[in-house]
Protein backbone atom coordinates (compact mmCIF):
# COMPACT_ATOMS: atom_id res chain seq x y z
CA UNK A 1 0.00 0.00 0.00
CA UNK A 2 1.21 3.44 -0.99
CA UNK A 3 0.35 5.38 2.12
CA UNK A 4 3.08 6.12 4.58
CA UNK A 5 1.20 7.76 7.41
CA UNK A 6 -0.83 5.80 9.92
CA UNK A 7 -3.69 7.35 11.80
CA UNK A 8 -5.35 6.64 15.07
CA UNK A 9 -9.08 6.20 14.82
CA UNK A 10 -9.71 9.63 16.34
CA UNK A 11 -7.38 11.22 13.75
CA UNK A 12 -9.12 9.30 11.01
CA UNK A 13 -12.54 10.52 12.06
CA UNK A 14 -11.32 14.08 12.43
CA UNK A 15 -9.70 14.04 9.00
CA UNK A 16 -12.72 12.49 7.36
CA UNK A 17 -15.11 15.00 8.89
CA UNK A 18 -12.83 17.70 7.52
CA UNK A 19 -13.25 16.09 4.05
CA UNK A 20 -9.57 15.32 3.79
CA UNK A 21 -9.22 13.19 0.66
CA UNK A 22 -5.81 11.89 1.72
CA UNK A 23 -7.38 10.50 4.89
CA UNK A 24 -10.25 9.10 2.87
CA UNK A 25 -7.70 7.39 0.58
CA UNK A 26 -6.06 5.85 3.63
CA UNK A 27 -9.47 4.71 4.87
CA UNK A 28 -10.15 3.08 1.52
CA UNK A 29 -6.81 1.31 1.37
CA UNK A 30 -7.16 0.13 4.92
CA UNK A 31 -10.77 -1.00 5.01
CA UNK A 32 -11.88 -1.75 1.46
CA UNK A 33 -10.84 -5.46 1.58
CA UNK A 34 -12.97 -6.11 4.66
CA UNK A 35 -15.96 -4.23 3.26
CA UNK A 36 -15.52 -5.77 -0.18
CA UNK A 37 -15.37 -9.21 1.44
CA UNK A 38 -18.70 -8.55 3.16
CA UNK A 39 -20.30 -7.35 -0.08
CA UNK A 40 -19.07 -10.34 -2.08
CA UNK A 41 -20.17 -12.77 0.62
CA UNK A 42 -23.63 -11.19 0.85
CA UNK A 43 -24.23 -10.88 -2.89
CA UNK A 44 -22.19 -13.92 -3.90
CA UNK A 45 -21.58 -12.00 -7.10
CA UNK A 46 -18.22 -10.52 -8.11
CA UNK A 47 -19.55 -8.59 -11.09
CA UNK A 48 -21.63 -6.03 -9.18
CA UNK A 49 -19.63 -6.06 -5.94
CA UNK A 50 -17.19 -3.37 -7.18
CA UNK A 51 -20.04 -0.94 -7.88
CA UNK A 52 -21.59 -1.71 -4.51
CA UNK A 53 -18.26 -1.11 -2.79
CA UNK A 54 -18.03 2.28 -4.48
CA UNK A 55 -21.59 3.05 -3.31
CA UNK A 56 -20.68 2.06 0.23
CA UNK A 57 -17.66 4.40 0.28
CA UNK A 58 -19.77 7.19 -1.22
CA UNK A 59 -22.25 6.69 1.61
CA UNK A 60 -19.41 6.77 4.15
CA UNK A 61 -18.15 10.03 2.61
CA UNK A 62 -21.62 11.53 2.49
CA UNK A 63 -22.91 10.47 5.90
CA UNK A 64 -19.72 10.92 7.94
CA UNK A 65 -21.33 13.69 9.94
CA UNK A 66 -23.89 11.25 11.30
CA UNK A 67 -21.14 8.97 12.64
CA UNK A 68 -20.93 9.24 16.42
CA UNK A 69 -17.69 7.84 17.87
CA UNK A 70 -19.30 7.52 21.29
CA UNK A 71 -21.67 4.88 19.93
CA UNK A 72 -19.09 2.59 18.38
CA UNK A 73 -15.93 2.22 16.37
CA UNK A 74 -15.62 3.59 12.86
CA UNK A 75 -14.98 0.08 11.51
CA UNK A 76 -18.21 -1.19 13.10
CA UNK A 77 -20.10 1.72 11.56
CA UNK A 78 -18.62 1.07 8.11
CA UNK A 79 -19.24 -2.68 8.32
CA UNK A 80 -22.89 -1.96 9.10
CA UNK A 81 -23.16 0.32 6.08
CA UNK A 82 -21.57 -2.30 3.83
CA UNK A 83 -23.69 -5.15 5.19
CA UNK A 84 -26.96 -3.20 5.12
CA UNK A 85 -26.33 -1.87 1.61
CA UNK A 86 -25.46 -5.30 0.27
CA UNK A 87 -28.36 -7.05 2.03
CA UNK A 88 -30.75 -4.39 0.71
CA UNK A 89 -29.54 -5.20 -2.80
CA UNK A 90 -29.77 -8.94 -2.13
CA UNK A 91 -33.33 -8.56 -0.87
CA UNK A 92 -34.38 -6.35 -3.75
CA UNK A 93 -32.94 -8.89 -6.18
CA UNK A 94 -34.62 -11.93 -4.72
CA UNK A 95 -37.32 -12.11 -2.13
CA UNK A 96 -37.39 -15.83 -2.31
CA UNK A 97 -35.91 -17.83 0.48
CA UNK A 98 -35.00 -20.62 -1.94
CA UNK A 99 -32.71 -18.33 -3.79
CA UNK A 100 -31.07 -17.32 -0.56
CA UNK A 101 -30.41 -20.93 0.32
CA UNK A 102 -28.86 -21.38 -3.09
CA UNK A 103 -26.73 -18.30 -2.49
CA UNK A 104 -25.46 -19.43 0.88
CA UNK A 105 -24.70 -22.91 -0.42
CA UNK A 106 -22.78 -21.39 -3.30
CA UNK A 107 -21.01 -19.06 -0.92
CA UNK A 108 -19.84 -21.93 1.26
CA UNK A 109 -18.59 -23.82 -1.78
CA UNK A 110 -16.89 -20.87 -3.39
CA UNK A 111 -14.45 -20.36 -0.52
CA UNK A 112 -11.82 -22.35 -2.37
CA UNK A 113 -13.11 -21.26 -5.75
CA UNK A 114 -12.19 -18.33 -7.98
CA UNK A 115 -12.53 -15.84 -5.13
CA UNK A 116 -9.41 -17.24 -3.54
CA UNK A 117 -7.37 -15.31 -6.09
CA UNK A 118 -8.34 -12.02 -4.49
CA UNK A 119 -8.10 -13.28 -0.95
CA UNK A 120 -6.41 -10.76 1.29
CA UNK A 121 -3.50 -11.56 3.52
CA UNK A 122 -5.34 -13.17 6.40
CA UNK A 123 -6.40 -16.21 4.45
CA UNK A 124 -4.05 -18.43 6.41
CA UNK A 125 -5.50 -17.16 9.68
CA UNK A 126 -8.94 -17.71 8.31
CA UNK A 127 -8.33 -21.36 7.44
CA UNK A 128 -7.21 -21.83 11.02
CA UNK A 129 -10.63 -20.62 12.16
CA UNK A 130 -12.44 -22.76 9.64
CA UNK A 131 -10.82 -25.84 11.07
CA UNK A 132 -12.25 -25.10 14.46
CA UNK A 133 -15.76 -24.26 13.41
CA UNK A 134 -18.09 -26.98 12.24
CA UNK A 135 -19.60 -26.57 8.81
CA UNK A 136 -22.98 -26.04 10.45
CA UNK A 137 -21.62 -23.33 12.73
CA UNK A 138 -20.21 -21.49 9.71
CA UNK A 139 -23.47 -21.85 7.83
CA UNK A 140 -25.39 -20.53 10.83
CA UNK A 141 -23.15 -17.48 11.19
CA UNK A 142 -23.09 -16.82 7.45
CA UNK A 143 -26.89 -17.09 7.07
CA UNK A 144 -27.41 -14.67 9.91
CA UNK A 145 -24.64 -12.21 9.24
CA UNK A 146 -24.14 -12.28 5.49
CA UNK A 147 -27.65 -13.13 4.33
CA UNK A 148 -29.51 -11.20 7.00
CA UNK A 149 -31.76 -14.14 7.81
CA UNK A 150 -33.99 -13.99 10.88
CA UNK A 151 -34.16 -16.85 13.41
CA UNK A 152 -37.36 -18.06 11.75
CA UNK A 153 -35.79 -18.03 8.31
CA UNK A 154 -32.74 -19.96 9.50
CA UNK A 155 -35.05 -22.46 11.17
CA UNK A 156 -36.85 -22.97 7.87
CA UNK A 157 -33.72 -23.06 5.71
CA UNK A 158 -31.87 -25.56 7.87
CA UNK A 159 -35.04 -27.36 8.94
CA UNK A 160 -34.23 -27.23 12.66
CA UNK A 161 -36.49 -25.97 15.48
CA UNK A 162 -36.33 -22.31 16.45
CA UNK A 163 -34.99 -23.11 19.94
CA UNK A 164 -32.22 -25.20 18.44
CA UNK A 165 -31.29 -22.33 16.11
CA UNK A 166 -30.77 -20.08 19.14
CA UNK A 167 -28.75 -22.66 21.09
CA UNK A 168 -26.52 -23.61 18.18
CA UNK A 169 -26.04 -20.01 17.08
CA UNK A 170 -25.01 -19.09 20.59
CA UNK A 171 -22.49 -21.91 20.67
CA UNK A 172 -21.14 -20.90 17.26
CA UNK A 173 -20.57 -17.30 18.35
CA UNK A 174 -18.99 -18.41 21.62
CA UNK A 175 -16.73 -20.79 19.70
CA UNK A 176 -15.79 -18.00 17.33
CA UNK A 177 -14.79 -15.78 20.23
CA UNK A 178 -12.82 -18.58 21.84
CA UNK A 179 -10.82 -19.12 18.64
CA UNK A 180 -10.20 -15.47 17.86
CA UNK A 181 -9.65 -13.94 21.27
CA UNK A 182 -6.88 -16.34 22.23
CA UNK B 1 -31.70 -8.71 35.31
CA UNK B 2 -28.19 -8.05 36.57
CA UNK B 3 -25.08 -7.94 34.38
CA UNK B 4 -24.12 -11.54 34.87
CA UNK B 5 -27.58 -12.78 34.13
CA UNK B 6 -27.67 -10.72 31.01
CA UNK B 7 -24.30 -12.00 29.84
CA UNK B 8 -25.41 -15.61 30.25
CA UNK B 9 -28.83 -15.02 28.69
CA UNK B 10 -27.48 -15.53 25.17
CA UNK B 11 -28.86 -12.28 23.85
CA UNK B 12 -25.39 -10.87 23.18
CA UNK B 13 -24.48 -13.82 20.96
CA UNK B 14 -27.73 -13.55 19.00
CA UNK B 15 -27.20 -9.80 18.72
CA UNK B 16 -23.72 -10.38 17.32
CA UNK B 17 -25.03 -12.81 14.73
CA UNK B 18 -27.62 -10.20 13.78
CA UNK B 19 -30.65 -12.30 14.68
CA UNK B 20 -31.70 -10.74 17.99
CA UNK B 21 -35.30 -9.52 17.99
CA UNK B 22 -35.98 -5.79 18.15
CA UNK B 23 -36.98 -6.12 21.79
CA UNK B 24 -33.75 -7.97 22.63
CA UNK B 25 -31.76 -5.29 20.82
CA UNK B 26 -33.45 -2.60 22.93
CA UNK B 27 -32.81 -4.56 26.14
CA UNK B 28 -29.17 -5.03 25.20
CA UNK B 29 -28.66 -1.37 24.37
CA UNK B 30 -30.11 -0.44 27.74
CA UNK B 31 -27.88 -3.02 29.49
CA UNK B 32 -24.75 -1.71 27.73
CA UNK B 33 -25.46 1.75 29.15
CA UNK B 34 -26.34 0.36 32.57
CA UNK B 35 -23.65 -2.30 33.10
CA UNK B 36 -20.00 -1.77 32.10
CA UNK B 37 -19.48 -5.55 32.31
CA UNK B 38 -22.10 -6.07 29.60
CA UNK B 39 -20.48 -3.37 27.46
CA UNK B 40 -17.09 -5.10 27.82
CA UNK B 41 -18.61 -8.46 26.91
CA UNK B 42 -20.31 -6.98 23.85
CA UNK B 43 -17.04 -5.38 22.75
CA UNK B 44 -15.22 -8.69 23.15
CA UNK B 45 -17.77 -10.48 20.99
CA UNK B 46 -17.78 -7.63 18.51
CA UNK B 47 -14.04 -7.86 18.21
CA UNK B 48 -14.12 -11.57 17.39
CA UNK B 49 -17.01 -11.11 14.97
CA UNK B 50 -15.24 -8.28 13.19
CA UNK B 51 -12.06 -10.28 13.08
CA UNK B 52 -13.96 -13.14 11.49
CA UNK B 53 -15.33 -10.73 8.90
CA UNK B 54 -12.01 -8.98 8.34
CA UNK B 55 -10.27 -12.30 7.75
CA UNK B 56 -12.64 -12.99 4.93
CA UNK B 57 -11.63 -9.73 3.28
CA UNK B 58 -11.05 -9.64 -0.46
CA UNK B 59 -9.09 -7.15 -2.50
CA UNK B 60 -11.37 -5.20 -4.83
CA UNK B 61 -10.35 -4.39 -8.39
CA UNK B 62 -7.94 -1.46 -8.50
CA UNK B 63 -10.13 0.74 -10.72
CA UNK B 64 -12.82 1.01 -8.00
CA UNK B 65 -10.74 3.48 -5.99
CA UNK B 66 -10.00 5.70 -8.98
CA UNK B 67 -13.67 5.72 -9.95
CA UNK B 68 -14.66 6.52 -6.35
CA UNK B 69 -12.36 9.54 -6.13
CA UNK B 70 -13.42 10.67 -9.56
CA UNK B 71 -17.03 10.70 -8.33
CA UNK B 72 -16.20 12.53 -5.13
CA UNK B 73 -14.34 15.25 -7.02
CA UNK B 74 -16.85 15.69 -9.80
CA UNK B 75 -20.14 15.58 -7.99
CA UNK B 76 -20.74 18.90 -6.25
CA UNK B 77 -23.20 17.45 -3.77
CA UNK B 78 -20.50 15.13 -2.49
CA UNK B 79 -18.07 17.97 -1.76
CA UNK B 80 -19.87 18.94 1.38
CA UNK B 81 -21.72 17.01 3.99
CA UNK B 82 -25.13 16.05 2.71
CA UNK B 83 -28.14 15.86 4.96
CA UNK B 84 -28.08 12.91 7.30
CA UNK B 85 -30.37 10.12 6.18
CA UNK B 86 -33.16 8.99 8.42
CA UNK B 87 -31.73 5.55 8.99
CA UNK B 88 -29.43 5.03 11.92
CA UNK B 89 -26.19 3.72 10.50
CA UNK B 90 -24.66 3.37 13.92
CA UNK B 91 -26.33 0.10 14.83
CA UNK B 92 -26.67 -3.14 12.95
CA UNK B 93 -30.02 -3.33 11.33
CA UNK B 94 -32.29 -6.19 12.19
CA UNK B 95 -33.62 -6.83 8.73
CA UNK B 96 -36.43 -9.26 8.51
CA UNK B 97 -38.04 -10.42 5.29
CA UNK B 98 -41.25 -8.66 6.22
CA UNK B 99 -39.49 -5.40 6.94
CA UNK B 100 -37.60 -5.69 3.72
CA UNK B 101 -40.77 -6.23 1.80
CA UNK B 102 -42.22 -3.02 3.13
CA UNK B 103 -39.05 -1.29 2.03
CA UNK B 104 -39.34 -2.19 -1.61
CA UNK B 105 -42.50 -0.19 -1.77
CA UNK B 106 -42.08 1.12 -5.28
CA UNK B 107 -43.38 -1.93 -7.14
CA UNK B 108 -45.90 -2.63 -4.42
CA UNK B 109 -47.29 0.85 -4.82
CA UNK B 110 -47.40 0.37 -8.53
CA UNK B 111 -49.15 -2.96 -8.08
CA UNK B 112 -51.59 -1.41 -5.60
CA UNK B 113 -52.22 1.52 -7.91
CA UNK B 114 -52.73 -0.87 -10.81
CA UNK B 115 -55.14 -2.96 -8.74
CA UNK B 116 -57.04 0.17 -7.71
CA UNK B 117 -57.21 1.31 -11.32
CA UNK B 118 -58.35 -2.12 -12.39
CA UNK B 119 -61.09 -2.16 -9.76
CA UNK B 120 -62.07 1.38 -10.78
CA UNK B 121 -62.18 0.35 -14.38
CA UNK B 122 -64.29 -2.70 -13.52
CA UNK B 123 -66.70 -0.54 -11.57
CA UNK B 124 -66.96 1.90 -14.44
CA UNK B 125 -67.39 -0.98 -16.86
CA UNK B 126 -70.19 -2.25 -14.73
CA UNK B 127 -71.81 1.18 -14.46
CA UNK B 128 -71.52 1.88 -18.15
CA UNK B 129 -72.62 -1.58 -19.12
CA UNK B 130 -75.71 -1.12 -16.97
CA UNK B 131 -76.34 2.23 -18.57
CA UNK B 132 -75.90 0.63 -21.94
CA UNK B 133 -78.36 -2.10 -20.97
CA UNK B 134 -80.78 0.56 -19.72
CA UNK B 135 -80.27 2.46 -22.92
CA UNK B 136 -81.02 -0.69 -24.91
CA UNK B 137 -84.13 -1.27 -22.86
CA UNK B 138 -85.21 2.29 -23.50
CA UNK B 139 -84.43 1.90 -27.15
CA UNK B 140 -86.59 -1.22 -27.34
CA UNK B 141 -89.33 0.53 -25.41
CA UNK B 142 -89.03 3.54 -27.66
CA UNK B 143 -89.33 1.37 -30.73
CA UNK B 144 -92.33 -0.52 -29.42
CA UNK B 145 -93.87 2.80 -28.45
CA UNK B 146 -93.23 4.04 -31.96
CA UNK B 147 -94.92 0.97 -33.37
CA UNK B 148 -97.88 1.24 -31.05
CA UNK B 149 -98.12 4.94 -31.77
CA UNK B 150 -98.21 4.16 -35.47
CA UNK B 151 -100.87 1.58 -34.97
CA UNK B 152 -102.84 3.97 -32.77
CA UNK B 153 -102.42 6.60 -35.42
CA UNK B 154 -103.65 4.31 -38.17
CA UNK B 155 -106.50 3.15 -35.97
CA UNK B 156 -107.31 6.71 -35.19
CA UNK B 157 -107.33 7.42 -38.93
CA UNK B 158 -109.65 4.50 -39.38
CA UNK B 159 -111.92 5.81 -36.65
CA UNK B 160 -111.76 9.24 -38.18
CA UNK B 161 -112.84 7.82 -41.54
CA UNK B 162 -115.56 5.83 -39.86
CA UNK B 163 -116.66 8.87 -37.95
CA UNK B 164 -116.78 10.89 -41.16
CA UNK B 165 -118.75 8.15 -42.83
CA UNK B 166 -121.11 8.06 -39.87
CA UNK B 167 -121.48 11.80 -39.93
CA UNK B 168 -122.20 11.60 -43.64
CA UNK B 169 -124.77 8.90 -42.97
CA UNK B 170 -126.29 10.98 -40.20
CA UNK B 171 -126.54 14.00 -42.46
CA UNK B 172 -128.27 11.91 -45.10
CA UNK B 173 -130.71 10.46 -42.62
CA UNK B 174 -131.34 13.77 -40.89
CA UNK B 175 -132.22 15.52 -44.16
CA UNK B 176 -135.97 16.31 -43.74
CA UNK B 177 -136.63 15.47 -47.41
CA UNK B 178 -135.32 11.92 -47.02
CA UNK B 179 -137.84 9.15 -46.83
CA UNK B 180 -137.06 6.11 -44.74
CA UNK B 181 -138.30 2.95 -46.42
CA UNK B 182 -138.06 -0.20 -44.27
CA UNK B 183 -137.69 -3.39 -46.32
CA UNK B 184 -138.84 -6.33 -44.18
CA UNK B 185 -138.03 -9.92 -45.03
CA UNK B 186 -140.11 -11.82 -47.53
CA UNK B 187 -141.84 -15.05 -46.73
CA UNK B 188 -138.87 -17.37 -47.49
CA UNK B 189 -136.46 -15.06 -45.55
CA UNK B 190 -138.44 -13.68 -42.61
CA UNK B 191 -135.33 -12.76 -40.66
CA UNK B 192 -133.90 -10.50 -43.34
CA UNK B 193 -134.14 -6.71 -43.02
CA UNK B 194 -132.88 -3.67 -44.94
CA UNK B 195 -133.68 0.06 -45.05
CA UNK B 196 -133.66 2.44 -48.01
CA UNK B 197 -133.20 6.18 -47.53
CA UNK B 198 -134.52 8.03 -50.52
CA UNK B 199 -134.48 11.72 -51.23
CA UNK B 200 -137.05 12.25 -53.98
CA UNK B 201 -135.84 15.83 -54.50
CA UNK B 202 -132.18 15.03 -55.09
CA UNK B 203 -133.14 11.54 -56.32
CA UNK B 204 -130.36 10.10 -54.12
CA UNK B 205 -130.85 6.57 -52.83
CA UNK B 206 -128.95 5.02 -49.88
CA UNK B 207 -129.18 1.48 -48.63
CA UNK B 208 -128.57 0.27 -45.11
CA UNK B 209 -128.29 -3.49 -44.61
CA UNK B 210 -129.83 -4.35 -41.23
CA UNK B 211 -129.72 -8.08 -41.59
CA UNK B 212 -128.90 -10.16 -44.61
CA UNK B 213 -127.11 -13.51 -44.76
CA UNK B 214 -123.55 -13.37 -46.15
CA UNK B 215 -123.82 -14.47 -49.82
CA UNK B 216 -121.69 -17.10 -51.60
CA UNK B 217 -118.54 -15.82 -53.24
CA UNK B 218 -120.04 -15.78 -56.72
CA UNK B 219 -123.27 -14.06 -55.66
CA UNK B 220 -124.18 -10.49 -54.91
CA UNK B 221 -127.26 -8.71 -53.62
CA UNK B 222 -128.94 -6.28 -56.00
CA UNK B 223 -131.35 -3.45 -55.20
CA UNK B 224 -134.35 -2.86 -57.35
CA UNK B 225 -136.84 -0.01 -57.53
CA UNK B 226 -140.34 -0.88 -58.67
CA UNK B 227 -141.57 1.95 -60.87
CA UNK B 228 -145.11 1.57 -62.13
CA UNK B 229 -144.93 -2.22 -61.65
CA UNK B 230 -141.59 -2.61 -63.45
CA UNK B 231 -138.25 -3.38 -61.76
CA UNK B 232 -135.49 -0.83 -62.30
CA UNK B 233 -131.86 -1.79 -61.49
CA UNK B 234 -130.48 0.28 -58.63
CA UNK B 235 -127.09 -1.49 -58.53
CA UNK B 236 -125.36 -4.22 -56.57
CA UNK B 237 -123.97 -3.58 -53.09
CA UNK B 238 -121.25 -4.89 -50.84
CA UNK B 239 -121.66 -6.94 -47.75
CA UNK B 240 -119.12 -7.50 -44.94
CA UNK B 241 -117.82 -4.40 -43.10
CA UNK B 242 -119.26 -2.05 -45.69
CA UNK B 243 -122.74 -3.37 -44.92
CA UNK B 244 -122.82 -1.45 -41.62
CA UNK B 245 -122.70 1.84 -43.51
CA UNK B 246 -125.12 3.59 -45.78
CA UNK B 247 -124.29 2.62 -49.35
CA UNK B 248 -124.98 5.04 -52.13
CA UNK B 249 -127.05 3.46 -54.86
CA UNK B 250 -128.14 4.68 -58.31
CA UNK B 251 -130.41 7.73 -58.50
CA UNK B 252 -134.12 7.54 -59.18
CA UNK B 253 -136.84 10.20 -59.18
CA UNK B 254 -139.87 8.04 -58.95
CA UNK B 255 -140.62 4.69 -57.28
CA UNK B 256 -143.37 2.91 -55.39
CA UNK B 257 -141.34 0.11 -53.89
CA UNK B 258 -137.82 -1.20 -53.27
CA UNK B 259 -136.66 -4.79 -53.18
CA UNK B 260 -133.39 -6.76 -52.84
CA UNK B 261 -132.69 -9.99 -54.68
CA UNK B 262 -129.69 -12.28 -54.66
CA UNK B 263 -128.13 -12.42 -58.10
CA UNK B 264 -124.93 -13.62 -59.74
CA UNK B 265 -121.91 -11.43 -59.13
CA UNK B 266 -122.16 -8.09 -60.93
CA UNK B 267 -125.92 -8.14 -61.00
CA UNK B 268 -128.65 -9.24 -63.36
CA UNK B 269 -130.79 -7.43 -65.91
CA UNK B 270 -133.98 -8.55 -64.28
CA UNK B 271 -134.61 -9.70 -60.75
CA UNK B 272 -134.91 -13.36 -59.83
CA UNK B 273 -138.19 -13.33 -57.94
CA UNK B 274 -137.50 -16.56 -56.03
CA UNK B 275 -134.41 -14.97 -54.57
CA UNK B 276 -136.13 -11.85 -53.28
CA UNK B 277 -134.96 -11.39 -49.69
CA UNK B 278 -136.57 -8.11 -48.67
CA UNK B 279 -139.13 -5.74 -50.16
CA UNK B 280 -140.94 -2.65 -48.87
CA UNK B 281 -143.38 -0.11 -50.15
CA UNK B 282 -142.70 3.57 -49.95
CA UNK B 283 -145.02 5.02 -47.36
CA UNK B 284 -147.62 7.53 -48.36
Amino acid sequence: MEHTATYTEAELVQGLKARDQKVFGYLYDHYSPALYGVIVKVLNDNSSAGDVLQDVFLKIWRYLDSYDERKGRLFTWMLNIARNTAIDILRSKSHKLDQKIQNITDAVHSINGPLAVHQSTDYVGFSRILEKLTKEQRTLIDLAYYKGCTQEEISRVLDIPLGTVKTRMRNAIIQLRTILNK
Amino acid sequence: MDAQHFISSGIIELYMAGIATEEEVRELEAAIVQFPAVATEVESYRHSMEEYIRMQGLNPATDVKASLFNKINNEPNLQEGSPVPGQNLQQPKVVSMQEQETKSLSWKWIATAAAVLLVGSLVLNYVFFNRYKEFREYKDKYQSLLVSQNSILSKSNLYKTRLEQMQESMEIIQDPHVLKVPLPGTKPFPEALATVFWNPQSQQVYLKVNKLPEPAADKQYQLWAIVDGKPVDMGVFEMGDTASLLQKMKVIGKAQMFAVTLEKKGGALSPTMEQMYVAGKIPG
